[in-house]
């Protein structure tokens, strides 16, 4: 029907009274990096959780590659701003964790995530257990952990919400670079404008009570994105159109 | 060379602290008593004591082991029985609601007035007193392991489920490893406790030879330095398993004073496949 790798038809979840996701159509194309930006509350992460299948929606479906998943886990790669590491395992231990929850590590599992941690500038920490990380490098292992699932569609809720603005755009060039090696579809939230046109093709906005999207801008910035990019007129147009959305009042 | 040097500091620390702890009971003790001139029946001097142990260690050897025996039997029935109530009570939330205050009722009877119908249902074995051993380290282990369940982080069981892990995998990876800190907190209250249990098992089901009893026995004596020695002989044996809960601790949970995972032969070669 469609060459979306995702698709969401009228996809509806409320919590008693609130809505918080009013009946919502989208789709991804595979391969594209899409940011969702809104105002805290407008229903971001419950659409992730409906994505993901933590939350079966009262209403629509959820098709990956034309398979319906609805309410079903096990199909997406996600990852939240905690990094939800966890403590008692090392640094390739966690890369590798998915694979310990649904099957058992290989060596050639082990073998790919190191040499994926060497790629990416964590070689050194293998061994290391996450209490030894800063929180750009806890972030860093938790996004090879979620490429790790070896799943086509990736959902990213907030990643780097935590870092300081600094360690913010050193993330978000990695994470391009690493999108680009990788070939995944990603779907983004973040509350920085500038972060969602930075990284993505296409910016959904989304307003609250009740939670729906009131805008879908593609972007018209080439690739490679560079930090130039940050001050183009395409991009501070694109931002401006974004703001007024967010802040103008006019929805 | 300065990690060496490092670790040098961390053992005169860990165990060179204690020992001079001890040393330090043991010269107020002996401060005291001759100080005061406390006459020897009613206080030995330290050294007294430990002749007393010492001169008597064929007698004491034996039961001893008898009670090291009650408090190893006792912890690991109570330590293990602990851990599946906390993990039941935790998983099925009716059954929380009903089993608790019978936990704590069952926390709340004298453990001497538990011991005769111990010793009328089985006799005066080993086994009432691994009983009252079992009965007094279970509790802190069930309360440690429910709340322990109960805190784990959400997201991270959620995370584990969108990976499509299923409920055991999701318990024994990410929950039980999670509850790591509380349920060794419960295994050390419960080590602490297991000794007296064994003790008081001792004393009030026992019939003939039992160290209780013969600490009993050399009271009624006036033997009072075999008493202050049999004293130090069981605080000896519950420091002891205190101290190996405590190691079986520091080796399970390597992260939490470790930077980097030790470096295990048998795993070495799972470390070189590489290319
Ligand atoms: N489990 C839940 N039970 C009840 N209400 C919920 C639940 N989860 C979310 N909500 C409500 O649904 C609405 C949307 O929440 P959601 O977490 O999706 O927002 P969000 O866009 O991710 O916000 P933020 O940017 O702050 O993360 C909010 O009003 C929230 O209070
Ligand atoms: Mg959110």
């Amino acid at each position: 029907m469609t060459d979306a790798l995702l698709a969401l038809r009228e996809v509806a979840k409320s919590f008693g009274d609130t809505v918080a996701l009013s009946p919502t159509t989208l789709e991804i194309a595979e391969g594209s990096f899409v940011a969702i930006v809104g105002p805290s509350g407008c229903g971001k992460s419950t659409l992730f959780n409906v994505i993901a299948g933590l939350l079966a929606p009262d209403a629509g479906d959820v098709l990956l590659a034309e398979r319906d998943v609805t309410g079903t886990t096990g199909h997406v790669g996600y990852m939240l701003q905690k990094d939800l590491l966890v403590p008692w395992r090392t640094v390739e231990d966690n890369i590798t964790m998915a694979k310990r929850l649904t099957g058992r590590v290989t060596n050639e599992d082990r073998a790919e995530a190191r040499r994926m941690a060497r790629a990416y500038g964590l070689g050194e920490f293998l061994r290391h257990y996450p209490s030894a990380l800063s929180g750009g490098m806890r972030q860093r292992v938790a996004f090879m952990r979620t490429l790790m699932t070896h799943q086509r569609l990736l959902l990213l809720d907030e990643p780097f919400g935590a870092l300081d603005a600094q360690t913010r755009l050193e993330m978000q060039q990695w994470l391009l670079q690493v999108w680009r090696d990788a070939e995944r579809t990603v779907l983004f939230i973040t509350h920085d404008v500038d972060e969602s046109i930075f990284l993505a093709d296409r910016v959904i906005v989304m307003s609250p009570r009740p939670g729906r999207v009131v805008a879908d801008f593609p972007n018209p910035l080439a690739r490679p994105r560079t930090v130039d990019m940050l001050t183009e007129p395409d991009f501070i147009a694109l931002k401006g159109r974004i703001m007024h959305l967010l802040h103008g009042g006019a929805a | 060379m300065k990690t060496a040097r490092r670790r040098l500091g961390l053992v005169a620390r860990n165990v060179g602290v204690p020992i001079l702890s001890l040393v330090l009971v043991l010269v107020i003790w002996q401060l005291i008593v001759v100080g005061f001139h406390v006459a020897s029946y009613v206080a030995p001097r330290p050294r007294a004591a430990i002749d007393s142990v010492t001169q008597n260690w064929s007698v004491l050897w034996p039961l001893v082991l008898g009670t090291i025996r009650e408090t190893v039997y006792g912890f690991v029935v109570g330590a293990t029985l602990g851990f599946v109530l906390g993990v039941i009570m935790a998983k099925v939330s009716f059954l929380q609601g009903l089993v608790y205050p019978v936990l704590v009722l069952s926390q709340a009877i004298p453990i001497i007035a538990l011991a005769a119908p111990l010793v009328l249902i089985l006799g005066f074995s080993t086994a009432p007193k691994v009983v009252i051993v079992a009965w007094i380290v279970f509790f802190p282990v069930t309360v440690n392991v429910l709340d322990g369940l109960s805190h784990v982080d959400r997201d991270l069981v959620n995370l584990a489920k969108v990976y499509g892990a299923s409920r055991w995998r999701t318990f024994w990876q990410i929950e039980i490893p999670a509850t790591s800190t509380p349920l060794f907190s419960g295994l050390k209250i419960g080590a602490t406790y297991a000794v007296t249990g064994a003790i008081i098992g001792e004393l009030a089901a026992s019939d003939g030879s039992s160290l209780a009893l013969y600490q009993e026995h050399a009271n009624s004596n006036l033997n009072t330095a075999a008493v202050y020695g049999t004293t130090m002989v069981m605080t000896a044996i519950g420091i002891s398993w205190f101290l190996l809960v405590v190691g079986v601790e520091v080796f399970a949970t390597p992260w939490r004073r470790r930077t980097v995972a030790r470096r295990w032969p048998w795993r070495r070669g799972r470390d070189l496949t590489d290319h």
